[in-house]
């Protein structure tokens, strides 16, 4: 295709079929003067004749299929690249107005149809193709777009689905971005009030069709998204109705993509028909066949909230009744309980654990009591036979062995005595332990009375007395009285009452010891020895 | 258009919350019929909340300093005879 193109500067043939009364004229003129060299021209010069034997053969405009490469967007705007195929190449360049309306990237590689006029560059001789339409071969200029940005924001992980926003299930209020006068409001407006009524609705109103739509779009996103919080906004729909591929595009275009993308609400986005997918519902937080599918999505069904309402409600009733039901259950327990219904087993329990305690303790004072009353009784008997001891040395041996068995005899007694009053001290009851102790020392007491009594009063029949002084105190010695002082002379039958004429010691013959026995001298036959000697 | 003390979420939730703590059964009669008061009012609050009247929707425009404000009501659409609302 280069060289058929080359062959269009062939001289001779650029003046064959066209030859024009203006600009032909001049150039045939020069090249063709005579055969012979025409005066030299300058470089401006023979630009100027290329120039203008290029417009005088060439197409004002032509279509080129070839590959793009060395693509240079400049800071200007102006596209600046090379076409080429297998064997050749032109530079080629796009200026500002037409290269930004390009939906696709014209990337390297890339095969298109190029389309514009060729002229040559002056500043350096170049032939360059001044494109002003550039279309990719084999699919549409949209379908690439769509397919470059698609593959462009999923490379930046802008699908990625863990970047999406869980939307609100009870959104307080919804935030609508559409145009004001589509259908698509009006869908999602009536689904709302179907819905949930108890949104708030706010429409921030959008061009969705246009060149301009996309920018509309987008800084109405960002405004409402500003306001959400202040407005108590949960989620914000992006809505259009349905329309070609060309009526879509607004959603299909990166700006639009990247404020949805900056969202800080959950954004559901329903553009179009179910078959439409667009950049804007990829890049969402959820993505909803249409208008009226995405409003469904952004609210839930007070139908429905209701049910759950009501749910709970009976769940709360049902549970706060199952705690009472059971409280109820405890408190009939504890009243049918033993405690509830003798109220005084308890203190009856106590009452007898006290019983106990009293009764063991009296016991133990019974047994002291029984104790102190052995240890009483005990000097009692000793006394007992201590008496008899006295007379011991005015009587005779018979008397002593006498006196011996009655101290034993006493002894025995009293032990016995004893004896029983321990055994009956452990039985006694509560009522008379002291009493029978008291009765058991009476019977001892009396017993060794008796004994006593007996002992020395079968002496005294034997013709024996006891002579006490005026004081009762035993006569022992002479030394004890005075002339004129009273005695008693106690006799097996009676008590003498004398007074004292004199005292003479008794001889050294007799060894007993006379002195303490003047008292026998009234009335009495003198003592024989043999009855205290022996 | 009176504003609910709670969102509807978060009455739901605090609700769920109260219901489950009873029903678990750890919480003292006292406090369960204390809390039974308050999962009744929570009730409430959510029926009220669905029962809230339909709302027009409010319009935004950009204010001098380019933020959205409410801009009035819009006409109310949802009652054209094509397609009644159920």
């Amino acid at each position: 295709m280069a060289r058929s193109d080359l062959s269009f500067f062939d001289p001779s043939k650029a003046r064959g079929p066209r030859e024009g009364p203006d600009v032909g004229r001049d150039v045939t003129a020069d090249i063709t003067g005579g055969g012979e060299p025409a005066a030299p021209l300058s470089v401006s010069g023979l630009l100027g004749r290329v120039k203008a034997a290029l417009a005088g053969s060439m197409p004002q405009r032509v279509a080129v299929l070839a590959e793009i490469s060395n693509v240079k967007l400049h800071g200007s705007g102006h596209l600046y690249f090379r076409l080429k195929d297998e064997h050749c190449a032109i530079d080629a360049v796009m200026w500002r107005a037409q290269a930004a309306r390009l939906k696709f990237r014209p990337l390297d590689g890339l095969e298109v149809v190029a389309e514009g006029r060729v002229d040559v560059y002056d500043v350096r001789g170049q032939l360059q193709l001044y494109v002003e339409r550039l279309t990719p071969r084999g699919e549409g200029a949209l379908e690439l777009a769509f397919r470059q940005l698609k593959e462009k924001l999923q490379a930046e992980g802008l699908f990625d689905p863990a970047r999406k926003k869980p939307i609100a299930p009870y959104p307080r209020a919804v935030g609508i971005v559409t145009s004001d006068t589509g259908a698509a409001l009006r869908d999602i407006r009536r689904t709302l009030a179907r819905r949930w009524p108890a949104a708030t609705v706010y429409l921030a109103p959008a061009l969705v069709q246009g060149q301009a739509a996309a920018r509309s779009v987008a800084d109405a996103l960002a405004a409402l998204d500003a306001a959400a919080d202040r407005l108590e906004i949960d989620t914000i729909l992006v809505a259009r109705g349905g329309g070609s591929l060309e009526d879509l595009w607004p959603f299909n275009e990166e700006p639009l993509a990247r404020a949805v993308a900056a969202c800080r609400t959950p954004v559901i986005s329903g553009v179009g028909h179910e078959v439409d997918v667009t950049i804007c519902d990829l890049v969402a937080d959820a993505r909803a066949a249409t208008p009226t599918a995405a409003a469904e999505m952004a609210v839930p069904d007070a139908a429905e909230a209701r049910q759950a309402v009501s749910r709970l409600a009976q769940r709360l009733g049902r549970a706060v009744m199952e705690d009472l039901v059971s409280a109820r259950a405890a408190l009939a327990a504890v009243l049918r309980s033993a405690a509830f219904r003798h109220p005084t087993a308890r203190v009856r329990t106590h009452a007898q654990r006290v019983d106990e305690l009293s009764h063991r303790l009296t016991g133990g004072l019974r047994r002291r009591l029984a104790e102190a009353h052995r240890r009483l009784t005990a000097p009692a008997g000793r006394l007992a036979a201590l008496h008899p001891a006295a007379l011991k040395e005015r009587a005779s041996g018979r008397v002593e062995k006498l006196l011996h068995r009655l101290r034993w005899a006493l002894g025995r007694r009293a032990r016995k005595a004893e004896d029983r009053l321990g055994n009956l001290a452990h039985r006694l009851d509560a009522a008379s332990p002291a009493r029978r102790v008291r009765e058991l020392r009476q019977q001892v007491r009396s017993a060794e009375r008796q004994l006593e009594a007996l002992s020395y009063r079968n002496v005294l029949r034997r013709g024996y007395s006891v002579t006490r002084d005026a004081r009762g105190r035993l006569m022992r010695s002479i030394q004890q009285v005075r002339p004129g002082e009273t005695m008693q002379t106690q006799l097996a039958d009676g008590t003498v009452h004398s007074e004292v004429s004199s005292a003479t010691a008794a001889t050294p013959a007799p060894p007993a010891p006379a002195p303490r026995r003047t008292s026998r001298g009234k009335g009495r036959p003198p003592p024989g020895p043999t009855l205290f000697d022996s | 258009m009176t504003k609910q003390a709670l969102s509807f979420e978060k009455a739901l939730e605090k609700l769920e919350t109260i219901v489950q703590e009873i029903e678990s059964g750890e919480v003292p009669l006292e406090k369960s019929i204390e809390k039974y008061a308050e999962g009744i009012e929570l009730v409430k609050n959510c029926r009220t909340i669905l029962d809230a009247a339909e709302k027009k929707i409010q319009l935004l425009a950009k204010g001098e300093d380019g933020s959205l404000t409410p801009a009035g009501e819009m006409e109310d659409e949802t009652d054209r005879p094509d397609e009644p609302a159920p």
